[in-house]
């Protein structure tokens, strides 16, 4: 196929009667920031979703890191050791504490060392400037700490691609920044990272590029200078109107 | 200021005063209105009453020891001679009187393992199996004997609480774990055997318990080949456990439908075999939902011990029946009733430990803000 690192080509996705993802082509380079936006239903979660295969699709190809995406398990379990998802509510295991929700997918995925995977979750949890709450359990921290956690959590795993769905969607207005701050760190770092975001200043600061998703289709694609000041397609213009107001 | 409310008004409010102290306490919980104070006045004599006659018959008028039995006539307060006489037999049935220290170890043991299985320390997937199976191996150990110099003890001689006990965590240890297989394989995403598990638990749910400890105890012997069969107290707890694990499954499916999809989700995206998905992810969670209906569950189990008897097991109740049952102390039926009762007191009181075992949690989580 490409040198791409994730190549998904004529994909479709079928939710019963409902066609939710229709002929997808879709490249991501190696370090590329690929930024998703388009409005709700328009298939944004489904398609990346199916990167590492949390979503399964009726027809396509997806391959990531060299490897097809598809029903065979062994290779889905190698793909989402080398894939990480950041999901909208987190989804922290609540009975664990923040240093235990990120030494156990090690220990459990990895079968690395208990001790090793704690030196490893103690230095994500500092780069994501979380590391004096590692004793505490989710749900005594703050909306941006747990976002910052799953971050830290999904990175423990060494992913060479990072997914992240609506990452401060659920995050009161004051804690958005935090996150995006981080994310945009790690886009720096050379990180591919394909996000789903509304949020166009993180956009416009980090992303090589920009797809605008409507009704399951990719219906518009450029950087984020020419999406977000010149758009073409008259769905994209009214939702860049809609988020811009 | 250009308020709203001339200042002179605002001056004029006293605070709302917040009254404390156990006479402000009394006032507001028993006085509060005419009728609280009748009521609370009522019941309040009513009470002392009630505890007056108790302590009257239970212990200031009641004969204690056996030597002074001819003094226990109706007129006279409780006969607690009869536990001094029989109290052996409810507790320990027939065995051997010499080994019955071994009984009360064993009873102990028990009793620890219930306790400790209520504390958070313990409640972790291999924590809480091996904390049963050693108590439970223990118990069986002391009860059987037949090592190190402790005459053998077959079971067809145990009885009283002991029997009571052994049967409650014979059916917990092995209907625990089945109920787990059960409520996950009702969830499998394979068709036919989420039916078939599912067709099965409800098939043992609606058979009467007592029909399936019959079963167990007269019908699968002319089935089995008497190697396979075991003996009777055996079929009679797999029986048992079967028809606690077909509960306990839908207590435990529903604490896995109430877990967020989102949760395995996230196991599953950070690459987490299903084992581990299940073991570590889901079911401490489900587990933890559904603590109270375990519990009961558990409760309901204990007493419904109790239903052997009817196929020739002298569990506590049994013998119970058999102290009053000579004819010797016939009379004495309402203390040994009462004993039998506070019995079973104690262990519901056992089983509530587990309430305080999530006021713990909880209380530890607040701590380390």
């Amino acid at each position: 196929m490409t040198d791409a690192t994730i190549a998904i080509r004529a994909l479709n996705t079928h939710f019963g009667n409902y066609h939710a993802l229709r002929d997808i082509d879709l490249d991501v380079r190696n370090g590329e920031t690929l930024v998703i936006c388009g409005p709700s239903g328009s298939g944004k979660s489904t398609l990346i979703r199916s990167i590492n295969g949390l979503e399964a699709y009726s027809s396509g190809i997806v391959e990531v890191l060299g490897m097809a995406v598809g029903d065979n398990t062994r290779v889905l379990d190698r793909v989402r050791k080398r894939v990480g998802l950041v999901f909208q509510n987190f989804n922290l295991f609540p009975h664990m504490t923040v240093l235990e929700n990120c030494v156990l997918p090690q220990v459990r995925a990895l079968g690395r060392g208990r001790g090793a995977a704690r030196l490893e979750a103690m230095a994500q949890l500092t780069a994501m400037h979380v590391e004096t709450h590692a004793e505490k359990y989710p749900d005594q921290i703050s909306g941006g700490q747990r976002q910052r956690v799953a971050l830290a959590r999904a990175l423990c795993l060494k992913p060479e691609i990072m997914l992240f769905d609506e990452p401060t969607s659920a995050l009161d207005p004051e804690m958005i920044s935090e996150v995006l701050d981080v994310i945009q760190e790690l886009a720096r770092a050379d990180m591919t990272i394909v996000c789903v975001t509304h949020e166009m200043g993180f956009a416009r600061a980090v992303a090589d590029r920009v797809i605008l998703m409507a009704e399951g289709r990719i219906i518009e694609e450029g950087t984020p200078e020419q999406i977000f000041t010149n758009p073409q397609h008259p769905i994209t213009r009214d939702f860049i109107g809609a988020i811009k107001s | 200021m250009a308020g709203t409310m001339p200042d002179a008004l605002i001056g004029a409010m006293p605070p709302p005063v917040i009254r404390s102290g156990p006479g402000a306490w009394l006032r507001k919980h028993f006085f509060a209105t005419w009728y609280d104070a009748v009521f609370s006045v009522l019941f309040a004599v009513l009470i002392a009453w009630v505890l007056q006659a108790l302590m009257q018959w239970a212990v200031i008028d009641a004969i204690w020891r056996v030597e002074n039995r001819e003094l226990c006539t109706r007129e006279a307060g409780a006969c607690w001679a009869v536990i001094e006489s029989r109290g052996r037999l409810i507790l320990f049935g027939l065995y051997p009187f010499d080994e019955q220290w071994r009984s009360t170890l064993a009873c102990l043991v028990i009793i620890a393992t219930i306790a400790l299985s209520c504390l958070p320390a313990f409640w972790s997937i291999r924590r809480l199996p091996a904390l049963w199976i050693a108590g439970f191996g223990i118990f069986v150990m002391l009860m059987r004997g037949g090592f190190a110099g402790l005459p053998l003890v077959t079971s067809e001689q145990w009885g009283g609480l002991s029997l009571t006990l052994f049967i409650f965590s014979g059916v917990v240890v092995i209907g625990m774990p089945l109920a787990v297989v059960f409520a996950l394989a009702r969830r499998s995403s394979l068709p036919v055997i989420a039916k078939s598990f599912g067709f099965f638990i409800d098939i043992v749910r609606s058979l009467p318990l007592l029909a399936l400890l019959f079963a167990a105890a007269v019908v699968v012997p002319l089935l089995l080949p008497d190697a396979l069969a075991g003996n009777k107290l055996m079929r009679v707890v797999v029986a048992f456990g079967i028809f606690f694990a077909a509960y306990q499954a839908e207590i435990i499916r529903a604490g896995l439908q109430s877990i967020p999809n989102g949760q395995d989700e996230a196991a599953v995206a950070l690459g987490m075999p299903y084992w581990s998905r299940v073991v570590d992810i889901l079911l401490p969670q489900a587990f933890r939902n559904t603590l109270p209906s375990t519990v009961n569950q558990a409760v309901i189990t204990f007493k419904e011990t109790s239903i052997v008897t009817i196929i020739g097991f002298f569990e506590v109740m049994a013998s119970g029946n058999a102290a009053i049952g000579n004819g010797e102390w016939g009379n004495q039926y309402v203390e040994v009733y009462v004993f039998l009762a506070l019995i079973y007191f104690v262990f519901v009181f056992v089983f509530g430990l587990s309430r305080y075992g999530a006021w713990l949690e909880q209380r530890m989580r607040l701590g380390h803000d």
